[in-house]
């Protein structure tokens, strides 16, 4: 009981330590505030060319296919995903790697705390930025283009992105232990970010995706929360239609997490064997 | 004249250095067309297309006064293109060198500083070029992408936006010599420089405040002309006034980046600032 109250304060430590290094880097909290708000914008002007200046046929068109006429909606619950999934990637997703280019991994794996500690620590410091950017595309979403969403599905939304946090950590934990494979890392976060937003309907309908494309697409925890987030705040359907989805979630984040553990397992102990985990 | 041919010389070597080194990362040469067509491209295209009524962009057409999708995101994609160069390959390039610690031997040399922008404005416009005839393939291999013959008609007006955008790397060169942590500065501005010229909507769609901003960028007419003369969209004012204004703005945009830039040089060899980072 001890051994875990010890590794339960070594994880609090560390998603500390992650926060602190994150708050030395004043630009970086700029970052958060810019894009949220610029890269949708852009998207809401392009469906603005593209349908015309709201052209009824286009956006009966593109109802049909994303299930409502509100693209600017639409595009928004989409980037939101995408800074989720970049705040995950680009953060937690390389702390370990981060942690073998500083020198640091090599001390970190000699302290008496479980290795899951440091696998698992680093993905928590992504939530708040998460959340700030939430917060900032729903402004944006209310101040620049005046759509103002009720409540109710503002409230379902949050347990929809709630639901959906164990599953997107656990992508950000399976990908921190699959990139100490990798020499480069940014070309993977860009390949693996670039998978989500082409597989995910970050941007578009997923029915326009071919069949087997969408296949792939239902094997990821953000294709769910993406749709889910869409249905309740524009479709006015409540949690109970999409329960199959959110057990569906809570199923992937299961799932991925052990996958976590076990590929983490694997390269430590190659590593180890090999004597590569300080080498670079 | 001896003197100009030695600046050439060194010129064409950094130009050859920059492309020489960037090939030898073959994940980042890879990254230079997939990030353009997972980021811009595809989901833009597929945006569009879930607007689209039985199989045609009438929304798009009834926007700027064509229905070709394809050829309005590939062709914004070209520009797009030129000025990232611009940004990270003129520009932050500098800075690469800054923090590898090479400046200092490479401004030691008799070449002029200028020549180093120079250099790598050539050598980014080699890739930039062999990126595009990629991004065409796939685009005409994958997405219907077609165009009228009449694109070679807009050749004069990219080449002179590449001309003036050189001067604009010299702007933004001498901003980050002098910023030191110029990351997030020049991934900003590249955005908003690319999206003000209309790379990505048409620019009478921009709010109205940001319109003088658009109309003033050379890219912006290098943009419209290109997509006039490729597939036969509405121009913003008539196309001898567009060439007209671009002409004049490079003609400002080139002499005043060297200035700028002769500037920042002098400031940080008086400061002493050549080798900090």
């Amino acid at each position: 009981m001890s051994l875990l109250a010890a590794d339960a304060r070594a994880f609090v430590a560390a998603a500390r330590k992650e926060l602190r290094m994150w708050r030395r880097y004043p630009l970086f909290i700029l970052g958060l505030l810019f894009w949220p708000i610029v890269l949708p914008a852009t998207w809401v002007l392009m469906g603005q060319a593209y349908s015309g200046g709201g052209d009824a046929r286009a956006l009966a068109a593109f109802a049909e296919r994303a299930g409502t006429t509100e693209f600017a909606g639409f595009v928004f619950v989409g980037y939101a995903m995408y800074m989720w999934l970049s705040n995950l990637l680009w953060g937690p997703g390389t702390a370990l790697r981060q942690e073998q280019i500083r020198g640091s991994l090599e001390a970190v794996f000699l302290t008496p705390t479980s290795r899951l500690v440091a696998l698992f620590a680093p993905p928590i410091s992504h939530l708040p930025f998460s959340l700030l950017n939430f917060v900032t595309m729903g402004l944006t979403l209310w101040l620049v283009f005046g759509i103002v969403l009720p409540l109710g599905p503002v409230l379902e939304a949050t347990v929809v992105i709630a639901i959906g946090i164990p599953s997107m950590y656990a992508i950000g934990s399976l990908f921190a232990a699959s990139v100490l494979r990798f020499g480069e890392t940014g070309p993977i976060v860009q390949l693996v970010r670039g998978t989500f937003v082409l597989a995910c309907g970050i941007t578009f309908p997923l029915v326009m995706l071919p069949g087997w494309a969408q296949a792939g697409a239902a094997l990821l925890p953000p294709t769910y929360i993406v749709a889910d987030i869409r249905t309740v705040l524009f479709r006015g359907v409540g949690l109970g239609g999409i329960a199959v989805d959110l057990v569906l979630l809570l199923a992937f984040a299961g799932l991925i997490t052990l996958l976590a553990v076990w590929v983490f397992r694997i390269l430590e102990t190659s590593a180890r064997r090999r004597g590569t985990l300080g080498s670079y | 004249m001896g003197e100009l041919l030695a600046e050439l010389r060194a010129g064409l070597a950094i130009a050859r250095k920059h492309v020489v080194t960037m090939t030898r990362y073959r994940v980042a040469m890879i990254s230079m067309i997939f990030i353009p067509l997972y980021q811009g491209v595809i989901p833009a295209f597929l945006f569009g297309a879930a607007f689209a009524v039985g199989g045609r962009s009438l929304g798009l057409a009834s926007s700027i006064g064509t229905d070709n999708l394809a050829g309005f995101i590939f062709l914004g994609g070209v520009v797009s293109g030129m000025i990232a160069t611009a940004f990270w390959g003129m520009a932050m390039s500098l800075r690469n060198e800054q923090d590898a610690g090479t400046l200092e031997p490479s401004w030691l040399t008799p070449s002029t500083h200028e020549t180093f922008v120079i250099g790598r404005a050539i050598g980014g416009s080699v890739l930039f070029l062999l990126t595009q005839i990629a991004l065409f393939a796939i685009g005409m291999l994958f997405f219907g992408l077609r165009f009228d013959i009449g694109i070679l008609r807009a050749i004069p007006a990219v080449l002179l936006a590449l001309l003036s955008m050189v001067g604009v790397a010299y702007v933004l060169a001498a901003l980050v010599l002098l910023l030191k942590e110029a990351n997030f500065f020049i991934d900003a501005t590249n955005y908003l420089f690319s999206i003000a010229s209309g790379t990505a909507f048409p620019v009478t769609l921009l709010p109205g405040v940001f319109q003088p901003v658009a109309l003033a960028l050379p890219t912006t007419y290098a943009m419209d002309l290109l997509r006039h003369d490729a597939i036969g969209t509405r121009t913003l004012f008539d196309p001898v006034v567009e060439y007209v204004v671009l002409i004049a703005l490079t003609a400002i945009a080139y002499p005043l980046g060297r200035w700028v830039f002769a500037r920042a040089d002098h400031v940080m060899r008086v400061r002493g600032t050549v080798a900090q980072y």
